[in-house]
């Protein structure tokens, strides 16, 4: 029974421990304006926007986006974007890149372009730009070791916060047709009693998932 | 007595041995060899034969990052990678493209024109020193195009930029490697796409 009992204390703590680590909030905003839908044949490419000078969107963010579109219900058929990006070199590069859907019109009367983007099925370019910001580090851990052993000791904890833009731009109609920012904060931990447990908190996949979900319904016009 | 100290004497050299390696790996210099594939560029290509030149300077690159105390911290070798990239880009852009080992030679090739590229200016910055979370690289050129008698025709400055977040479970040198093959392929397309409208080269394809 007191085996029992120590086992159910165990699970709880351990319990407690992962709803502490899975702390995240998430918000999303849809800005919509243009109609949308896709056919079976056609297909999104998502691309990171790497303009910036003091920040580059990450490229596993952006596969971790177009991963997810491929998966369930209503799954979307996604260019990879290195793929996208070689295909169409020197088109797609941080400094070539269209800006604006001016850019991309007068980008589709190079005929190699237009050709390229019909070959690949695309029908929407989704860019995405933002990153994740760890703020508010505090506490502190030692470890030691010595002869007989070693160990760490203290408690360190952080905020990280993901701030993600999807653009999205109709390639049939040359039109930007909605925005969807998604901002996901949460709070990770770092306890530490002899060995350090880690309790980090998903900020940028959880980013991710809902973003990857709220844009699969855009694109499908739901 | 004398077999208990020659061991003890071995025991304090192989430590000593040790030590330094241990001194040297952690103070000596980083070498890294610019590593990656360029795509081909999808351009209109001009109906020109062009010789390529190499110079040493070129071919033989090398840039050393200095730290803050003097020493020599990274050693990036980019010459090779820079041909690799001038070797898709270039038969891209010309209906014919050779590669020559000196102006002499490419004179009596009788080609429409000589390209010699070099670099002038490699600059690295660390996010250790920026602090920002990106290393970055900045490369300028000297792009030089001459006649087939080795006449001027054009002689502009490029500046290519490429950069590459810092990543934790990535080593300094794989995130040096990833920003130089950025401002390589920047360079590619920024060549590629303003090679025909650098005002000398306007100029001198409007004679032919």
């Amino acid at each position: 029974m007191k085996h029992f009992l120590g086992k159910n204390r165990l699970g709880i703590a351990l319990l407690l421990l992962v709803s502490f680590a899975s702390c995240t909030t998430t918000t999303i905003d849809e800005f919509r304006q243009g109609e949308t839908g896709i056919e079976n044949h056609e297909s999104v490419v998502i691309l990171g926007r790497r303009q910036a000078s003091d920040y580059e969107t990450r490229s596993e963010f952006v596969e971790c986006v177009g991963e997810r579109m491929t998966r369930g219900e209503n799954s979307i058929s996604i260019v990879p974007e290195q793929e996208f990006v070689d295909a169409m070199f020197p088109w797609f590069e941080p400094r070539t890149a269209p800006l604006r859907t001016r850019d991309l019109e007068r980008l589709m009367t190079e005929s190699v372009v237009s050709q390229r983007m019909t070959e690949f099925g695309v029908r929407y370019i989704v860019w995405l730009d933002g990153f994740t910001e760890t703020t508010d580090r505090s506490g502190s851990i030692s470890c030691t070791i010595g002869p007989g052993g070693g160990g760490c000791f203290g408690f360190g904890s952080w905020e990280d916060d993901a701030n993600f833009d999807a653009r999205v731009w109709d390639v049939g109609s040359l039109t930007n047709v909605g925005t969807i920012s998604t901002d996901a904060t949460g709070q990770s931990y770092l306890p530490a009693f002899i060995i350090p447990i880690p309790l980090i908190a998903r900020v940028e996949a959880n980013a991710c998932s809902r973003l990857a979900t709220q844009l699969k319904d855009f694109v499908n016009g739901s | 007595m004398r077999r208990v100290n020659g061991s003890m004497r071995g025991r304090v050299r192989t430590a000593l041995i040790f030590v330094g390696a241990l001194y040297l790996t952690g103070c000596g210099v980083s070498n890294v060899v610019i590593e990656g594939s360029f795509p081909t560029p999808n351009i209109n290509k001009l109906p020109l034969n062009v010789a390529v030149y190499y110079d040493p300077a070129l071919t033989e690159f090398a840039y050393i990052e200095y730290s803050e105390t003097g020493s020599e911290e990274y050693n990036i070798a980019s010459g090779q990678s820079h041909i690799e990239l001038f070797s898709t880009v270039l038969p891209a852009m010309f209906d014919g493209v050779v590669v020559v080992s000196s102006i002499e030679e490419a004179e009596a090739l009788g080609v429409d024109a000589i390209f010699a590229p070099i670099i002038e200016e490699f600059q690295l910055a660390l996010p250790a020193k920026t602090k920002l979370d990106v290393y970055e690289i900045w490369i300028k050129y000297n792009m030089r195009l001459m006649t087939a008698d080795g006449d001027y025709i054009a002689d502009w400055v490029l500046t290519s930029y490429g950069k590459s977040p810092n990543e934790s479970l990535r080593s300094a040198e794989a995130a040096i490697n990833a920003a130089a093959i950025v401002a390589l392929r920047d360079l590619a397309s920024s060549f590629s796409l303003s090679f025909s409208q650098v005002p000398e080269v306007k100029d001198w394809l409007n004679t032919l």
